[in-house]
């Protein structure tokens, strides 16, 4: 086996025209090639092919990739980018441990309770002013207003926190996916999941506990073995042939990677039955039956459409989001061809330098789309990107919050007689 | 919150890393003027500057800086030059020539970071740019404003308007707009000996010699562009493009030298064979027609009756000339997928191979059948793959060599084939390069096209702009040093592919 373990094949289809340049982030904000998708494949050359050794040099280019993947959608060759990248990580991990700062938040997110344990913990002392006190690049990765506990969120009558158990009666449709640090510090946005898809007749359960932490950020990590035990838990857990959606673009792509992950039938199998939740909704149909925003409801408001990397260049269901929007609020779109806004997972966390002067470029594409629109909401459909993006002073919001608000204008428009109704029974 | 910021310069202070003091001399006074951060010395640096989008190898990259300003620029020069040491432009290194290659362990000035639109100036139509904006930026930041920058390379989504100036890019659209020279009003540049100066004017012409002329597709010889004053172009009130499909090369070919003689320019002339198309379609979805031996693009702008009446001309023209079907966008999605497999066509080949070697000559149109289907010939005498896809509208070729390079004594039959599509190239009346430049890769021909006058005429200018010899040494012309590296290896005297 080679120093790197990666396919041969893969590393020789890169001509290194350079067309992935201007694609890559890191690239984007240094001008240096080490930082490129080009830079970084010929440095996996040198070790694959001509016996370099790894040095700091050569571990801080792999390092600093964000693995947003814009270079495998601008790539004419197909070069499999992802794939190198995720193989020479896991080689990394195995050459040098993982920061400890990173390791410890993997670890807790693979811990549900303590998750939310040390999410009211950090949510009082937020409370308090004293997260000020802690790096400045933490305090930057945590939401502006983390909840002190979780709210009573729930439909088809779950309780919150529910693990994954057929209620009485016919079986909930689909599942949804809550995952883990989404589930405790954006709970509101699964709450507003699960009220679009109350609307529209549609039953929900959640994943829960009992499922947790997809994996992904392990994954990106090189920790592949944890990565690969994530997988297997949730797998085992969401059992049955029921689709499960997912709200967050970076859990999608994890979960619909499963099959490559592990390379069992079964989670073939099981990846095959994971959506994104916009990308169910635009196949369903059902969103249709709420009343759009009609002039006779006032004026339609615009936001500004960001695409998660995970959902844009991982999954290539992008306009889905659009699709389902589409009928509620005008759309504005960036001029940026979806280059990424550096959150990356944890990259925002162990690269918080290179993380804002990436999102300094996405703020600046914001802002020329709101001196064009006058729209300054921006949505975003991963709470990575919505997280890095708030912290910079950003107004975002999922893609469901603004469908939800739509729920509920219509259940205010059109009476008890409505599809809202079913919504008052559940609403905050 | 006192303790805050106190806190946090404490716990600043201790995670400082111990820096390694540096002994190379050179690398103490980049430093000094760069800050470490812009300095590299590493090995991985080194290698990954060895090289730009071409196979064309040198030696080896010295030290790598990352300026942001022109004066920072000119201090870079300044201290290579006063230690002695050549220095070597680059941008983002996606020439096809070698030009930005290095030899000797040069220091390598790269002008990516300079990416500031200083000046968009609407009304006089031109704008000041940094040497490290990238092509495409700058024509997407003048969205709105209905003017665009006309030079469009290929590689523009990645490549730099300094490296555009450097090599004099052309693009399809120079058929009819004219080549990045056209296009440059003034250059402020950093001389080979660390002197600041502004070559043109933003008005007409600046009085005397036309050093800015000189200057563009200098190939880094002359000196470093820091500050680009271009010349903005009007958007066309209409545009149309057209595919056509043919059996064989030759009516694709035959139609060009048809469309051009019965007076009509268009503003861009492509050609595209069987391999490119089934290359390309798969990543851009443009619709070519895989069972076709070659499709030209054909794209027409200028006003709406004008336009209308040159479409059905050059259907007529096609027609007679074989074309199958002559397709017109019907929008701008299809418009730009047409051109994105165009313009992607160099970057897809790895679908065949994983090598490329990218030729760029120029002929006489009105000799394009003859002279493809003799490249077709000497392709296949060696055994070998080309695909061919050029701006058929200047007669400007470029044959695309595409190999293993893990191929035992394939490099050998490559470079052959390259140097015997030059010498073709030539000998019908055309000339070594189009729009890529020199560089390394094509000194060694200079003697086909120069007589030993012209190129120590050609030395003589360079040598009035740097006198000791040390920018971007060793390229274009074949008198200047050479590539020890390389020489060593005893196969190509200068500059060879690997």
């Amino acid at each position: 086996m080679t120093p790197l373990g990666l396919d041969d094949e893969s590393l020789a289809a890169c001509v290194q025209c350079g067309l992935c340049l201007p694609h890559c982030p890191t690239y984007r904000v240094t001008g240096d090639e080490r930082r490129s998708p080009r830079g970084r494949i010929s440095l996996m050359r040198a070790v694959e092919w001509e016996g370099m050794t790894p040095d700091r040099e050569w571990l801080d280019a792999m390092d600093t990739c964000v693995q947003c993947l814009g270079c495998v959608t601008a790539c004419p060759s197909g070069v499999p980018y992802g794939d190198l990248i995720a193989t020479t990580r896991v080689a990394v991990a195995q050459l040098r441990r993982p920061p400890l700062k990173l390791r410890a938040g993997l670890w807790c997110l693979g811990r549900p309770g303590l998750l939310r344990w040390v999410t009211t913990a950090l949510a009082i002392l937020q409370r308090l002013g004293l997260l000020r006190l802690a790096p400045r690049t933490m305090a930057a990765a945590l939401p502006a207003r983390l909840p002190l506990r979780r709210p009573r969120l729930s439909a088809a009558g779950c309780p919150p926190r529910s693990e994954v158990a057929p209620a009485a009666g016919d079986p909930p449709e689909v599942v949804l996916f809550t995952g883990c640090v989404m589930d405790a510090w954006q709970p509101e946005v699964h709450g507003a999941a699960e009220e679009v898809l109350t609307a529209i007749g549609v039953t929900v359960e959640r994943s829960g506990d009992r499922a947790g932490c997809c994996g992904a950020l392990h994954g990106h990590a090189g920790l592949e073995s944890e990565a690969r035990r994530h997988a297997e838990r949730v797998i085992s857990v969401l059992t049955g042939d029921r689709p499960v959606l997912v709200d967050s673009a970076g859990c999608g792509a994890a979960l619909k990677d499963y099959g490559t992950l592990l390379q069992t039938p079964e989670a073939r199998a099981f990846a095959d039955r994971v959506y994104d939740i916009q990308e169910w909704l635009a196949a369903d149909g059902r969103l249709v039956t709420l009343p759009s925003a009609g002039p006779e409801n006032g004026p339609r408001e615009s936001v500004i459409v960001q695409d998660p990397c995970h959902l844009r260049h991982a999954q290539g269901c992008h306009g889905a989001v659009r699709n389902v929007l589409a009928p509620y609020v005008d759309l504005v779109e960036l001029d940026d061809e979806g280059l990424c806004c550096g959150a990356g997972g944890a990259f925002s966390l162990v690269q918080p330098g290179l993380a804002g002067d990436a999102r300094d470029r996405k703020v600046a594409a914001v802002a020329r789309a709101t001196s064009r629109s006058g729209a300054t909401t921006v949505v975003s459909a991963n709470p990575g990107c919505a997280l890095h993006l708030a912290a910079a002073g950003l107004h975002v919001r999922h893609p469901m919050e603004v469908l939800a608000d739509a729920c509920r204008r219509s259940e205010t428009d059109s009476g008890p007689e409505g599809e809202g109704n079913e919504v008052s029974e559940h609403g905050r | 919150m006192v303790i805050s910021p106190l806190t946090r310069s404490l716990l600043g202070r201790l995670a400082v890393r111990r820096v390694d003091p540096i002994t190379d001399p050179l690398e103490r006074d980049l430093v000094e003027v760069l800050g470490r951060g812009r300095v590299e010395a590493g090995i991985g640096a080194q290698s990954l500057y060895s090289h730009d989008g071409s196979v064309t190898r040198g030696g080896r990259a010295g030290i790598v800086c990352f300026p942001e300003s022109t004066a920072e620029v000119a201090a870079c020069v300044s201290v290579s030059v006063s230690h002695g040491r050549p220095f070597v432009p680059r941008g983002a290194g996606t020439g096809l020539s070698g030009g930005a290659v290095p030899c000797d362990e040069p220091v390598m000035v790269v002008t990516t970071r300079m990416d500031v639109i200083h000046e968009v100036d609407v009304e006089r139509r031109l704008a000041w740019v940094g040497p490290g904006v990238v092509n495409l930026d700058l024509s997407r930041h003048l969205e709105g404003t209905g003017l665009h920058f006309a030079p469009d390379p290929s590689s523009q989504q990645a490549c730099t308007i300094g490296g555009n100036v450097a090599t004099n890019s052309g693009g399809p659209h120079c058929l009819l707009y004219g080549v990045t020279s056209a296009h440059v009003l003034a250059v402020e540049v950093v001389l080979p000996d660390g002197e600041v100066v502004i070559l043109g004017a933003e008005e007409g012409r600046a009085a005397g010699y036309d050093l800015r002329g000189a200057f563009v597709g200098g190939e880094g010889t002359l000196g470093i562009a820091t500050r680009i004053c271009v010349r903005l172009t009007e958007d066309p009130p209409e545009v149309a493009t057209l595919l056509l499909d043919f059996d064989r090369v030759a009516g694709a070919a035959d139609t060009v030298s048809a469309v051009i003689a019965a007076g009509i320019v268009p503003a861009a002339l492509e050609i595209m064979d069987q391999r490119v198309i089934e290359a390309v379609e798969p990543f851009a979805h443009a619709g070519y027609p895989l069972d076709a031996a070659a499709v030209l693009i054909v794209e027409l702008d200028g006003l709406p009756a004008g336009v209308a009446t040159a479409i059905d001309r050059i259907e007529v023209i096609g027609t007679a000339h074989g074309a199958r079907t002559v397709r017109v966008a019907a929008d701008e999605d299809e418009r730009t997928r047409i051109w994105k497999g165009r313009k992607s066509a160099f970057g897809a080949i790895a679908v065949i191979k994983p090598d490329y070697y990218l030729n760029d000559t120029v002929i006489p149109r009105t000799r394009l059948t003859e002279v493809l289907s003799r490249v077709y010939e000497v392709i296949e005498e060696r055994d070998l793959i080309v695909m061919n896809v050029f701006h058929a509208g200047d007669g400007n070729l470029h044959p695309l060599i595409v190999f293993d390079a893990r191929e035992p004594g394939v490099m050998e039959r490559v470079l052959e084939a390259g140097e015997e599509i030059v010498r073709i190239s030539v000998e019908a009346g055309g000339v070594l390069s189009g729009e890529h430049g020199i560089g390394l890769e094509k000194k060694r021909f200079m003697s086909m096209q120069f007589s030993p006058a012209d190129l120590e005429a050609q030395d003589r200018l360079r040598r009035a702009f740097d006198v000791e010899g040390l920018a971007n040494p060793a390229k274009v012309l074949p008198s200047g040093a050479s590539c020890g590296h390389v020489t060593s290896l005893g196969r190509a005297p200068d500059g060879t592919w690997v």
